[in-house]
């Protein structure tokens, strides 16, 4: 896992998600603690969509995929999640202490809903995003072999779905649905369903793996 | 092991055809693959390693097919050094190579045990702890020619190592290829002409997806004898009339005058001898024909 993390979770990389989210606690106002998993859930599924997407195709760009090709399929799957699971529980750890970065805008609790409930599901809901939006990028990296491809589709599939289709046409079923939530309705967990089929789908593409990963080199 | 092609051909979507109906046969031992940039050596190379499937024709490591299906087998058998290797730059040499032994299913202990062995040999264990991105040239082919080599593999593909490489490096790597192609079949595809003199015995030379030769290195000399010719004029001027008439391999400024290699089917009408050959004078003769 040492060897992932090098080569995954680079200098470059870890600066520019931190500043990602530094910024974002600057520029996204909020005024009550209920808004921060809002203001943060749909935004870190593009630092996803970024992070994630140079995750098998850096073997192309470094000219290494001739001798990667050369290997038993297993161990490059095996690899390929490996690298997925160290960044996106990096992603995770940071969305989850991002969540404290607002705290300087010093925003109030609405009183609806405790602040360990706000935190507990805003971390549920930021793990699917992350999850799904991945897993999305590195897949879509893969199968058109450049991960610009990847992030390109990926960012336009993001705007269609948190502009136009997330509320109205998704609604709960959406994975943005977290973000659109009532929050004056106490324990509203409607939009888990929305998340739930977030992690399905990117349980669908992580099955996909070898078999992209066979026919796309 | 040897290696057998019959009929090869590829040719890529966009229509060009990079390899042309070749037929070869590679011995066990270092065998030279000999051609100008563009000549198809890589692609020739690439279907060796299983990256690209030729469009026609076949090819059989000893009894076994290139097929779909005996794929798993040919690539455990197989070490591959491509023209361009980036390894990863934020890892050291020895993470590196051991990385990329446990993802070639090397075990543990027998990677390690070779690592040292080859770090060895390639005088790489002082640098050892260096990271990828700080190496010069020359020590990052040594490292890709160890990842070669981790899977002990029978077939070793070798794609122009010394490209780039300043001359101490080229010698280095070329003496490395001799000591690791013992009790193996090595391929060793370059566009640079003392590479091979100084490691293989035989030999193909490639132009435009063909082969215009094949064998030994000495029929390929013997080839050439009594087609170079030597000769030295005055100036320039006449330097450049016969350069009207013949095809000029060399040109070069000597006391008195400038010494011209012509090669020529017959004996040019000049007064002129015949050299020492060279295997680049024989592989300009071919290439010339």
């Amino acid at each position: 896992m040492k060897r992932e993390l090098k080569i995954c979770l680079p200098g470059y990389k870890i600066v520019y998600s931190l500043c990602y989210v530094v910024i974002l606690s600057f520029i996204q106002g909020v005024a009550f603690v209920d808004e921060i998993g809002g203001a943060l859930d749909a935004n870190l599924a593009l630092l996803a969509v970024v992070f994630c997407a140079e995750t098998y195709v850096m073997e192309r760009n470094g000219k290494r995929n001739e001798i990667i090709g050369l290997y038993p399929m297993g161990r490059k799957v095996r690899m390929v999640f490996r690298r997925m699971a160290v960044q996106l529980l990096y992603l995770c750890l940071l969305s989850y202490g991002g969540f404290f970065f607002f705290f300087w805008q010093r925003p109030v609790n609405l009183g609806v809903n405790s602040f360990w409930f706000l935190f507990g599901t805003y971390g549920l809901a930021v793990t699917a995003t992350i999850l799904f939006w991945g897993m999305l990028s590195m897949t879509l990296s893969n199968l058109f072999k450049n991960q610009w491809a990847g992030i390109g589709l990926s960012a336009a599939l993001w705007l269609v779905v948190v502009y136009s289709l997330g509320k109205s046409a998704l609604g709960n079923y959406g994975i943005f649905a977290y973000g659109y939530r009532s929050l004056t309705e106490p324990g509203e967990v409607s939009w888990l369903l929305g998340k739930g089929i977030g992690v399905l789908l990117a349980a669908v593409m992580a099955a996909g793996v070898p078999c992209i990963l066979k026919k796309r080199g | 092991m040897n290696i057998t092609i019959k009929d090869l051909t590829v040719t890529f979507k966009n229509g060009i055809t990079a390899v042309n109906h070749v037929d070869l046969e590679i011995p066990q031992g270092i065998f030279g693959l000999l051609g100008e940039n563009g000549a198809g050596k890589t692609t020739l190379m690439r279907v060796l390693t299983t990256a690209v499937k030729p469009t026609g024709g076949c090819v059989a490591m000893d009894q076994t097919l290139y097929e779909e299906s005996n794929y798993g087998a040919i690539r455990k058998k197989i070490g591959y050094l491509p023209q361009e290797l980036n390894l990863y730059p934020n890892l050291t040499v020895r993470e590196c190579l051991e990385y990329l032994g446990e993802l070639s299913g090397v075990p543990k202990k027998a990677c390690r045990e070779r690592i040292d062995f080859y770090l060895e040999k390639t005088s790489l264990l002082e640098h050892q702890k260096k990271k990828m991105r700080q190496l010069s040239g020359g020590m990052k082919r040594r490292v890709g020619l160890i990842q070669a080599l981790l899977n002990e593999p029978e077939f070793l593909i070798i794609d122009e190592p010394t490209t780039g490489l300043d001359p101490e490096e080229r010698i280095r790597i070329r003496n490395l290829l001799v000591d690791f192609s013992e009790n193996r079949t090595v391929l060793f595809s370059t566009h640079v002409v003392e590479d091979l003199a100084a490691t293989c015995s035989r030999l193909a030379v490639m132009r435009k997806g063909s082969f215009l030769y094949t064998g030994t290195v000495r029929e390929l000399l013997d080839m050439a004898k009594g087609h170079i010719w030597v000769c030295t004029v005055g100036d320039e001027a006449e330097a450049r009339a016969l350069e009207q008439k013949y095809h000029i391999s060399s040109k070069q400024f000597v006391e008195g005058g400038m010494r011209l290699k012509i090669i020529s089917e017959g004996k040019p009408e000049i007064p002129c001898s015949q050299p020492e050959l060279t295997l680049e004078d024989a592989y300009v003769y071919v290439m010339s024909r």
